[in-house]
């Protein structure tokens, strides 16, 4: 599903935050990028969905090589990829359902498809009856979960997360983690990025460890 | 067309979201637009006051001595083949006489005594339309010089040059300022929009994340910035048609009808569609700019 060659990404002329890269993530599975603070977990994903182009290397997706597209394939690309932001990325002005919708409308899909898909996916996320609310009016995880939901909503690809328990409680942590492990079982090729090591030990899948944005270990239980 | 009526949906509620940059990018577009409006509005009455008093343009030819009616008609069907010549009429001596007594009026026993042939015969030429410029006159008095057969060309040329310089001044600075002015509204509505851009980049960010094509992206803008500039033109239009109907046509009018004119009008239809789609130009360049440098995707 996603294959990676010597991949290089420098920020700065003298310091590359991802180094000579290669790696290969078959369909279907879940893996994890893990490393300190500062080991280019960040950056590998961004260079996945194409929010930083590569200094060096390649990447293909699905057999597409995404170092070589204009905006609009890219664009045409990240429709099968679901991305959970750091930061999560919910637009404060629009309501939680127009939030999760939000994929779904970009591309052109008939409203009540969308109506019927957003319900769904706020319904696997527990947040349906939060449908009307507004980002700010939610909890940290609230906000977390409907960030999932708007990746998911696309039925993706590839579900790609950064730090998505950063900023949780256990509990919230465990009910996050629960919904990446569903979807990975309806197919999905699952990619997080967590320094956090007790996740992996309680949910243990192959695990990608960086360090100074060298792969330097590649383990699968 | 479901898309077309999604991104008109979603430029309206763009402007209704943020109405005071949107009255600003607006009224930029009026102000401007307002100014040239009036610039043309002048010249193109001014133009209409020439064309009215070059109706008048004419060469006069004066023969040596009355011509024999043979050689008179060569010269006249001759001059009447040029082609920047609209008729040509034949004034005897006699008949340039009379016109001479009616002009003095009263005065007119000054001629008493005089023979009533005194006055050379001459060829009044008039001109086409078109050829009613110094340049079409210089043309008509050239032909007729090379001819040899006139003692004496007689043609109001230095008023018209005047007046053509005048009219041609009137028009570069309509033109420069105009220009300016445009370039100003379109550094203007730029930055407007940049600002409502500005004010939606999280929406912005999170479009291009999930997919949205750059078109897709660009295109509400896009026709925010049209709309608005389309919007701004026909404000334009209707200030200066208010202000030309309730100032202008009075005291321009008074002077222009001093000069001649019978009538001040108002600008040409194709003039109005112009301004409103400069106006619709303005909006949607000034939003192509911001736009390319800030949605970098
Ligand atoms: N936008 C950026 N500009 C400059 N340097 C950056 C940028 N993003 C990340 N870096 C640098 O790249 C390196 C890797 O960062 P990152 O991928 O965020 O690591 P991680 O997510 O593993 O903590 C760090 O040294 C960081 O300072
Ligand atoms: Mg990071």
């Amino acid at each position: 599903m996603i294959q990676v060659y010597n991949l290089n990404k420098s920020y700065q002329k003298d310091s590359s935050a991802v180094r000579d890269l290669t790696l290969k993530v078959a369909k279907g599975e879940f893996v994890y990028i893990t490393g300190p603070s500062g080991a280019g977990k960040s950056t590998l994903l961004k260079l996945l969905f194409a929010a930083e182009k590569p200094s060096r290397g390649q990447i293909l997706i699905n057999g597409q090589n995404l170092t070589r597209m204009n905006g609009k394939k890219i664009a045409l690309m990240r429709r099968r990829l679901g991305v959970v932001f750091q930061d999560f990325k919910l637009i404060n002005s629009r309501s939680v359902f127009e939030n999760v919708a939000f994929p779904l409308e970009i591309q052109g899909k008939k409203r009540y498809e969308v109506s019927n898909k957003v319900y769904q996916v706020l319904k696997l996320v527990g947040l349906e009856h939060k449908i009307k609310r507004y980002p700010l009016e939610l909890s940290g995880g609230e906000q977390q979960r409907i960030a999932i939901a708007r990746a998911l909503v696309i039925d993706p690809l590839v579900l790609i997360a950064d730090e998505p328990t950063g900023n949780l409680d256990p509990d919230n942590t465990c009910e996050v983690m629960e919904l990446f492990k569903g979807a990975n079982a309806r197919g999905t090729t699952v990619l997080l990025a967590t320094h956090d090591r007790d996740i992996i030990r309680r949910f243990p899948r192959r695990v990608l460890t960086l360090d100074q944005g060298r792969l330097v270990r590649d383990l699968t239980p | 067309m479901r898309r077309v009526i999604y991104f008109l949906l979603r430029a309206l509620r763009n402007m209704r979201q943020s109405p005071f940059l949107c009255s600003a990018a607006i009224s930029t577009v009026t102000v401007a637009l307002v100014i040239l409006a009036f610039f043309a509005l002048i010249v193109i009455n001014v133009q209409q006051l020439t064309r009215h008093w070059s109706r008048d343009v004419q060469v006069v030819a004066y023969f040596d001595h009355p011509p024999a009616s043979p050689v008179l008609d060569r010269q006249l069907s001759r001059i009447r083949q040029y082609p920047e010549v609209e008729s040509v009429a034949y004034i005897s001596p006699r008949q340039a006489f009379k016109r001479f007594q009616v002009r003095l009026g009263d005065d007119a026993d000054l001629l008493q005594g005089m023979a009533n042939d005194f006055l050379p015969a001459a060829l009044e030429v008039r001109l086409t339309e078109k050829y009613r410029n110094s340049a079409g006159v210089q043309r008509v008095v050239e032909r007729l010089r090379r001819n040899k057969s006139f003692a004496d060309l007689r043609y109001g040329q230095e008023w018209l040059e005047r007046f053509e310089a005048f009219l041609g001044l009137l028009r570069t600075a309509g033109l420069v300022l105009g220009g300016f002015l445009l370039f100003a509204a379109l550094f203007i509505v730029s930055n407007t929009i940049k600002l409502t851009l500005y004010a939606r980049r999280e929406e912005l960010e999170v479009m291009a994340l999930v997919g949205g094509t750059p078109a897709f992206i660009k295109a509400p803008f896009l026709l925010e910035g049209a709309l608005q500039g389309a919007l701004g033109g026909l404000f334009a239009l209707l200030t200066s048609f208010l202000f030309f109907s309730m100032v202008l046509k009075e005291d321009l009018g008074r002077l222009l009808l001093a000069s001649g004119l019978g009538k001040i009008s108002f600008l040409p239809p194709h003039w109005q569609i112009l301004i409103v789609l400069l106006g619709c130009l303005l909006g949607l360049f000034g939003s192509l700019f911001s736009l390319r440098k800030f949605v970098r995707i």
